[in-house]
């Protein structure tokens, strides 16, 4: 099996909201899950790629997609102690030019919730550079991510997909008019200082919304950021209290539990006259009790709900989407072609050597048994065994070159069977050795 | 005369209802002008019809079944005409114009030729207590068109099905605080209505006070919007809530005003004999 990506994960397409906040790894948790991963039969390099709407394992593997898939299933298992049945059904395999094709795809924001959105880019290098830290990263996985962050900026210029989205952040503001008439005696609450809760805080304010409060763990880090938005910020473990102030709460705050529930609405509420509130949940997972939208004049969304709400498209947001597939599919070509080099480079030249070694300690006997041989003589023999070599060579490497770096990724693999020959990993990540 | 111009009015009444519920439908301007435009026309034909009856009758055209509904529709859907004005509403108005087009459709049935007005009911208490009750009534009306809104509106919020971002529906917040308004102005002419009819029923009858059906009905939905008004002022409902309570408000209005005159024929309108 030649060398190539697999990725085995779920998304928000396949998975509940409440299934991927069990999946997720915060970026605290990611090397600890990074070496767990790599100890997985098969997995020479391994990333995870953990969003909102998304957990994904990432392999540069030589083993069949099956085996990694299984690898990785136990390893859900294990480190998130869920039973395999309450995930396995909504995992997805992409392996070779699939998983290639996924990756560019999802760094190019083709398939987030709201095609487009660019926060998905910024978290993903993170993730990469997390799994470069923790040294699970290799050739292969580090070509990919690269390329993949090429792919996002050439889909970012070259089309106009990111300016036709609506992005999750302004369907919220959005969706705070269809609750307020006007914006302008209303508080906005933002708990957690996520980049999307920050969007949507600078949307509201574009809109005319009044009074801010920032509420994070670290106060310092709520101090700075109210600064910036000209807020108020509120010590964390007094949120309860603040809560009847905002009639829009924004949550992005990293918290295994709700932070905020049914009950204290309720007093909240009551502390404010019934006045309505809006809850913006866009932590997974999430911030806010989803059970609090059963009250009355309370009003929560969470990611998977500001989605659904942002699903009008219009034509010429498919047509540009068009366009962006297309920059996919071209470039998971180059990657195909590079990959495919990985393998056949170091193939021809330990083809090349073993030949060459045989050749040489072959020639030596002879002209060890020919003691009185003319240096003219010695100099013939040379040459003749040099020629016949490389004219039985000839074939073989050329025919690797053109069909190895093209249509059939395992041919290197089936020559190194072939002649016994053992290629060593090369060291070279820093995106050298393109065959083109 | 009167007649024609009605049956005119009850066209347009249909046309508004069929444009401004497209309009809420597919959101297209044509929708909502139809919508619009049919409202104003049927009111004018409607309010003609009225007064060339008045005129032939030599008193308010607001007495028998037939002219009470009729009247109502006519002075609910001017109400509405008033605060489209200032509020822009088309949602409203897809709950209205329908509204506007049964009752309408409703008097028909209890069409009659003129007749004479007993003369114990010659009275300017007449004009006074009929135009404030119905004008309170029409208040209310409105309300209820903007609960009904409401409901619709919190559910799609609720169950976050939004018709695209680009429904035209009013904020909640808007068509709370509209439904409060017309709380606040629709309470005080109930009463008042209430007030100048047991005055014209001292002046006609001789007592305040009868405890016939239509009284009993008028006191209850009196207290249904007294409790409301109470809730919203002191404890603070607002919402779902207060547009259920303001729904069920209007429904009492409409029972006792359509099955007060059928099912309990009293001494009130249409029933004098």
């Amino acid at each position: 099996m030649a060398r190539g990506l697999c990725i085995v994960g779920v998304n928000h397409r396949t998975a509940p909201v409440a299934l991927r906040e069990r999946l997720a790894f915060p970026a605290s948790g990611l090397p600890a899950a990074l070496a767990e991963l790599k100890a997985v039969p098969g997995v020479q390099e391994a990333a995870i790629v953990s969003t909102c709407n998304r957990v994904e394992v990432v392999t540069g593997t030589s083993v069949p997609a099956a085996m990694v898939a299984a690898g990785v299933e136990s390893f859900f298992v294990r480190v998130r102690e869920l039973e395999r049945s309450a995930f396995a059904p909504h995992l997805y395999v992409h392996h070779g030019r699939d998983a290639v094709r996924h990756l560019f795809r999802v760094a190019a924001s083709l398939d987030s919730m709201v095609v487009g959105e660019p926060q998905i880019l910024g978290q993903m290098k993170n993730q990469y550079v997390a799994a470069a830290a923790a040294g699970t990263s290799g050739p292969v996985l580090h070509k990919a991510f690269h390329r993949a962050f090429t792919v996002a900026k050439r889909v970012r210029t070259e089309t106009a997909i990111a300016s036709k989205s609506v992005s999750v952040a302004s369907v919220a503001a959005a969706l705070t008019g269809t609750i307020f008439e006007t914006l302008e005696d209303k508080t906005v609450m933002l708990v957690g200082a996520g980049k999307m809760s920050q969007l949507v805080a600078r949307h509201l304010q574009a809109r005319g919304s009044g009074d801010i409060m920032v509420t994070t763990r670290t106060f310092d880090h709520a101090v700075a950021l109210a600064r910036e938005f000209g807020g108020l910020p509120v010590p964390f473990e007094r949120l309860a209290e603040y809560l009847k102030h905002a009639d829009i709460v924004i949550g992005s705050a990293g918290a295994v539990d709700h932070l905020v529930g049914p009950q204290l609405v309720q007093d909240v509420l009551r502390a404010r006259k019934q006045r309505p509130m809006f809850f913006i949940d866009l932590a997974v997972p999430r911030n806010f009790d989803p059970a609090i939208n059963d009250l009355d004049n309370v009003y929560v969304y969470d990611m998977d709900d500001l989605a659904r709400t942002s699903a009008d498209n219009t034509g010429e947001r498919e047509r540009e989407a068009a366009r962006a597939e297309a920059i996919v599919d071209d470039e998971v070509e180059r990657f195909g072609r590079w990959l495919a080099g990985l393998d056949v480079v170091p193939t021809i030249v330990a083809l090349r050597e073993k030949v060459e070694t045989i050749r040489k300690a072959e020639l030596e006997k002879a002209l060890a048994s020919l003691q009185d041989a003319a240096p003219r003589h010695r100099a013939l023999l040379d040459a003749l065994t040099s020629s016949i070599v490389n004219k039985i060579l000839h074939a073989p490497l050329a025919s690797l070159k053109r069909e190895g770096a093209a249509d059939d990724p395992d041919l290197a693999a089936s020559v190194r069977r072939l002649f016994d020959l053992r290629v060593q990993e090369r060291s070279t990540t820093n995106g050298s050795g393109e065959s083109e | 005369m009167d007649l024609l111009l009605l049956k005119i009015a009850l066209v347009a009444y249909l046309a508004a209802a069929v444009g401004s519920s497209l309009h809420v439908l597919s959101l297209t301007s044509a929708a909502r002008r139809i919508g619009t435009a049919g409202l104003a026309v049927a009111f004018v034909a409607h309010g003609a019809s009225i007064v060339l009856r008045s005129l032939a009758t030599g008193y308010p055209a607001v007495t028998t079944e037939y002219e009470a509904l009729s009247f109502f529709a006519w002075i609910t859907v001017g109400v509405y005409l008033g605060v489209q004005v200032r509020y822009h509403l088309p949602a409203v108005g897809a709950v209205m114009a329908p509204l506007a087009f049964t009752v309408t459709l409703a008097s028909f049935a209890f069409y009659a030729g003129v007749r004479e007005l007993p003369p114990n009911l010659r009275s300017a208490w007449l004009p006074i207590h009929v135009a404030v009750a119905f004008l309170g009534n029409a208040v209310l009306a409105l309300a209820f068109c903007v609960s009904l809104v409401y409901l619709v509106r919190e559910r799609q919020l609720k169950t976050k099905r939004i018709g695209g971002l680009a429904s035209r529906l009013p904020s909640l917040e808007a068509l709370d605080a509209l439904n409060y308004r017309a709380l606040a102005w629709g309470f005080p002419l109930l009463t008042l209505g209430i007030v100048t009819g047991s005055l014209f029923a001292k002046h006609t009858w001789g007592r305040f006070w009868s405890w016939d059906e239509r009284e009993i009905f008028s006191l209850v939905t009196w207290l249904v919007y007294a409790g409301l008004l109470e809730g919203r002022m002191v404890v603070g409902w607002r919402g779902r809530r207060a547009a259920t309570v303001t729904i069920v408000g209007f429904a009492l209005v409409f029972m006792s005003f359509v099955f007060g005159h059928v099912i309990f024929p009293g001494k009130h309108g249409g029933s004098f004999d």
